[in-house]
């Protein structure tokens, strides 16, 4: 068959349907993910050892999936980013961004250029990761992505972004990064540690950090966002309600509540930033939350480790076993941080554990 | 369209005072739809020029509405302009401008045209509600509303749905309007 180009993506969605539809193996559950993911057939995308716990079966994500309104790359991508440094950045101390660091490089990704594109394919410290970002859930989520690139692919899960790989155009849902359509449905994307965090605490934390260009190679007012803003809170970003129909939810926070939620292989949690930021640290069954004061976000770990109390010492590092730690480094296995709005978090993981 | 209708429209376009309505009236309409479409944006930083490859200019950003290859900035706003978007937007608001003055003309002279005068004006409305946000329709930003599918395929379909009425609204108003009867 003669592989679909980018372009032939955006100009011939029927053709995509059948390409998929022809891809899609049908059936999957959730408990079968398992024995898909550890044997990806693709070399080239990345994926995890062990996939994501998962709430509804694959099936359910799939038939729920629906239009957004853009065509597939209808929000295009930046796939040629362009950085500048620190001290040429015209940003506010306020203004979000979303950073990464790896191998002694460090990136900023201001979310008013985000919420034009979403995804940016990059390279960071000789790793090909894409930083993607979903306005409407307030998540950004990190993912190596191999020699292959992510797209948007205009479809929508729980409010969610739903992106697709080039090499495969097998579709994925970012909160969590799982295939839900194609060659890749079951599999797990292999993800990286994003942060949401202020310019100014960024900065603070990485002085030699670069930042997304405007240069973005498309055409956008990157002075504003269409939804709303963070600072001031204000629009979308404050309203307590959603727009697109959602799997599962609940009235226990406030739609736009920020938390910090983490999954496994076997289960999920969620603590909600607010309360982790006075209480410092916060457990659940499985999970352990720990706030970063620096980054002004969570770190979470696995709580299946006897291992004892954790002791905030002040200005992030805590003590552990009469030993001192940052927040982002103790002695325990991590978990994948996913900051986002408790309306979406409750949307794909309803039954997740809470301090 | 009739050539009854059309010799209405005729009649009424060698009137020099309907003729300049039309004109100011389509010119606002395809500012409104612009806007709409978010290709005109409040903020913006300094001045700048910015231009990209004119081929983008196929790309589609939604079901109807198409990529920028030019971004002019300026204080306090943004203007985008899309070739394919300004070329609809300007056929919608030739046909706007035309159902609006026609709709003047009702009002200024009921004996001459005998239709429900606000048809032209309803039919000129869906294609200002079609602009979006990345994911959601502007318009459902605005009033809050929520979204099902079948929502989402309206909205998709705004701007053609557009357009057909307000060619049956022009046809449908031209054939119940006495040229004989047109006065300035």
């Amino acid at each position: 068959m003669e592989p679909l180009t980018r372009k032939g993506l955006v100009d011939r969605p029927g053709a995509l349907g059948v390409l998929l539809f022809l891809l899609v193996g049908g059936g999957l559950t959730a408990q079968q993910v398992a024995s898909v993911s550890e044997t990806p057939s693709s070399a080239s995308l990345p994926f995890a050892e062990t996939p994501n716990y998962l709430a509804d079966e694959i099936d359910a994500y799939e038939s729920f999936m629906m239009s957004g309104g853009p065509p597939p790359d209808g929000i295009p991508a930046i796939d040629a980013p362009r950085f500048i440094d620190a001290s040429e950045a015209d940003l506010d101390p306020s203004e979000i961004v979303i950073g990464f660091h790896h191998q002694g490089e460090a990136r900023a990704y201001p979310q008013l250029i985000m919420v034009h594109h979403e995804i940016v394919n990059d390279q960071v410290g000789g790793l090909n990761v894409a930083i993607t970002y979903c306005p409407l859930t307030a998540t950004a989520q990190g993912f190596k992505r191999g020699d292959t690139t992510l797209g948007v692919s205009g479809q929508l899960l729980n409010s969610n972004v739903v992106m697709f790989d080039r090499e495969t155009e097998s579709f994925f849902s970012q909160i969590t990064a799982t295939g839900i359509r194609g060659e890749h449905r079951g599999r797990t994307l292999d993800e990286v540690n994003v942060y949401w965090t202020t310019w100014e605490r960024w900065l603070a934390a990485f002085p030699e950090t670069q930042v997304l260009s405007e240069r973005t190679g498309h055409l956008r007012n990157y002075s504003r966002d269409p939804y709303g803003s963070y600072a001031p809170l204000g629009g979308y970003y404050q309203e307590d309600r959603t727009i697109f129909p959602l799997m599962h939810s609940s009235n226990r926070h406030h739609a736009k509540t920020m938390v910090v939620g983490g999954r496994t292989e076997s289960g999920s949690a969620y603590f909600v930033l607010d309360e982790l930021r006075d209480e410092e640290v916060q457990t659940t069954e499985s999970f352990r939350g720990v706030y970063d004061p620096v980054l002004d976000t969570g770190y979470l770990y696995r709580a299946d480790h006897d291992l004892g109390e954790i002791s905030p010492m002040g200005d992030g590092i805590y003590e552990v076993d009469g030993q001192a730690y940052a927040a982002g480094e103790l002695p325990l296995e991590k978990v994948i941080p996913v900051e986002a709005f408790f309306f979406a978090w409750h949307a794909f993981y309803p039954d997740s554990e809470r301090p | 369209m009739r050539s009854g209708a059309l010799a209405t429209l005729r009649a009424i376009l060698r009137v020099t005072a309907y003729r300049r309505l039309a004109l100011g009236l389509g010119g606002v309409y395809l500012i409104l739809f612009l806007v709409a479409l978010q290709d005109i944006t409040a903020g913006g930083r300094g001045w700048a020029f910015l231009t990209t490859d004119l081929s983008r200019m196929w790309e589609r950003t939604g079901a109807f509405t198409f990529e920028p290859v030019a971004q002019l900035t300026l204080p306090g706003f943004t203007i985008l302009f899309s070739p394919l978007n300004i070329a609809l937007g300007s056929f919608l608001a030739a046909l706007a401008g035309l159902n609006l003055v026609v709709t003047w003309i009702a009002f200024r002279q009921p004996r001459a045209c005998r239709f429900n005068r606000s048809t032209g004006i309803l039919a000129s409305v869906p294609a200002l509600l079609a602009g979006g946000a990345c994911c959601a329709p502007a318009v459902v930003l605005i009033l809050g509303l929520q979204l099902s599918s079948l929502m989402v395929s309206v909205f998709q379909i705004l701007i053609p749905l557009s357009l057909i009425l307000l060619v049956l609204a022009l046809k449908l108003i031209l054939d119940r309007t006495d040229p004989a009867l047109l006065e300035v």
